[in-house]
């Protein structure tokens, strides 16, 4: 591969959870399906086939059975999905170390160094392909390009099972004409902005002087003119270079929205829980709790609070995110609710120095340590036993296969 | 460790390179015998390792559970479709 100086490719599973539901009942196949969550019903993923009839991802049931009514619905799960993510990401690696996971579903590998060892990339991509296949009966569609943006852009021109490349020497090409909207990391409101200086495609931003990007965008107008240019040099970035995490959080849509402060309290228990268990898990503790909320009319707010000595106690997580709770108007039904600690510290566990606290920390690892070895939540907080799910039901975009960004989904 | 449905016996071939194949198993005394494994996972719940296997008897499909740290087979609750 001439002129390249890197070669990245971007691997999209196709209809993931979809294509997952379909192989593992192969009456579904070939069927308009739709992946729904338990109690709120919105489709998490549909099948091609559902697609071609108008349904999309974030509809709700209702919404989903008008556009295509013989729509067969299907309750998601969750750990399949991930474990599947993760023996696929495994396949990758034996191909370059050079992964990264960019969701449950998506992935970078910089194959720059492995094209000696396997002859290409078009190779590479075929072999990935065919063991995907083969082992779990899944397709996905493959971008191979000189950096992240343009293999991200590939990969999501011919879908399902698709292979695009695009050289060097084609990129300027393949942008000219190509809406800006294409582009990862372009969304709606970055569009509009665009489209009032007319700017609507890539061959226009990136023609467009950067000088007046970045006085309309601030740093990132020039960011936004290299993208017009298909310029991208940020790197594949490996686990074990990730940056450390700046946050631990989980977050929990209510199964129904839920008026009134004392019928909060045991999901907010809950929540602060899985923050302190994966945190102590980890060895990591926060300074600032935040607390969000969102109402039923889809309003969002969140507050933080910040302590004066670093925390990873569920118990002082929850104190903490009670008092930030108590600052808001809760006569309004509340949907979801969500726990975060940042301003973190990365180090080993303490014991303290009092013995109250020493009881409390000498309890919670007794608790920590059969919930390694039986599950999470076998023991927990009484008021927390009588909550309906327990755990995290949803596999948030920062999920990723190893370390403190697995959170053990239900 | 709970799985919710009942220890079922299976008969299974354990095959070079960690590979297990269910083959037949029993629900309500009938032997159901395994035409198809449609898709395998592994869960991990504690320091237990599940082996989740979804099979087909040609009527129905099924979800077997191996728990090897117990050794035993759990068929989960009801068919998974008919």
């Amino acid at each position: 591969m001439k002129n390249w100086s890197r070669v990245i490719m971007h691997i999209d599973m196709n209809a993931f959870f979809a294509s997952v539901e379909q192989q593992t009942d192969p009456e579904l196949r070939g069927k308009p399906i739709a992946v729904i969550g338990t109690g709120r019903t919105v489709v998490t993923t549909a099948s091609y086939e559902a697609r071609a009839f108008g349904v999309k991802t974030g509809m709700n049931t209702w919404q989903a059975r008008q556009a295509c009514p013989q729509l067969i619905f299907v309750v998601g799960d969750n750990r399949k999905y991930a474990d599947t993510s993760t023996r696929i990401v495994a396949m990758m690696r034996d191909y370059t170390p050079l992964v990264e996971v960019f969701s449950i579903d998506e992935a970078f590998l910089d194959i720059t160094g492995s094209l000696s060892l396997f002859g290409s990339a078009e190779r590479i991509a075929y072999l990935l392909k065919a063991r995907i296949r083969h082992e779990l009966g899944l397709t996905c569609s493959i971008g191979i390009a000189p950096n992240k943006l343009l293999a991200k852009l590939a990969s999501e021109m011919h879908k399902p099972d698709g292979l695009t490349i695009i050289a060097p020497d084609q990129v300027a090409s393949v942008l000219e004409h190509l809406p800006v909207k294409e582009l990862c990391g372009i969304g709606r409101n970055v569009e509009k902005r665009l489209a009032d200086f007319g700017i609507f495609t890539c061959g226009q931003l990136g023609r467009y002087p950067v000088e007046v990007l970045k006085r309309r965008f601030g740093i990132n107008g020039e960011r936004l003119s290299q993208m017009g240019r298909g310029s991208d040099d940020s790197p594949v970035i490996p686990p074990e270079e990730e940056q450390a995490v700046k946050s631990v959080g989980h977050s929990m849509t209510l199964a129904h929205d839920v008026t009134g402060r004392e019928g909060l309290l045991k999901y907010l228990l809950q929540l602060a829980e899985m923050v302190g268990s994966r945190a102590r898990r980890y060895g990591v503790t926060g300074k600032t709790v935040h607390l969000t909320l969102r109402y039923g009319d889809f309003t969002t707010v969140g507050r933080q609070q910040t302590r004066t000595s670093p925390t990873n106690q569920s118990e002082a997580i929850y104190q903490d995110a009670l008092a930030i709770l108590d600052t808001f108007d809760l006569s309004q039904p509340v949907r979801l609710l969500g726990v975060r600690i940042t301003n973190l510290t990365h180090h080993g566990d303490q014991l303290p120095l009092f013995e109250q606290e020493r009881k409390v920390a000498l309890a919670t690892a007794a608790m920590d340590e059969a919930n390694s070895r039986f599950g999470a939540f076998a023991v927990t907080y009484a008021s927390v036993l009588e909550t309906e799910e327990k755990g995290s039901h949803v596999i948030s975009p920062a999920w990723r296969p190893d370390g403190i960004r697995r959170v053990d989904v239900k | 460790m709970v799985v919710h449905g009942e220890q079922v016996r299976v008969a299974a071939v354990f095959e070079p390179g960690k590979r297990i194949r269910p083959v037949w198993f029993e629900r309500h005394r009938r032997q159901h015998k395994v035409l198809e494994t449609t898709y395998s996972w592994r869960d991990q719940v504690g320091d237990t390792t599940l082996l989740h296997f979804t099979v087909s008897d040609g009527e129905a499909l099924f979800e077997l559970v191996y728990n090897p740290h117990e050794g035993n087979w759990i068929l989960k609750d009801e068919p998974l479709a008919l």
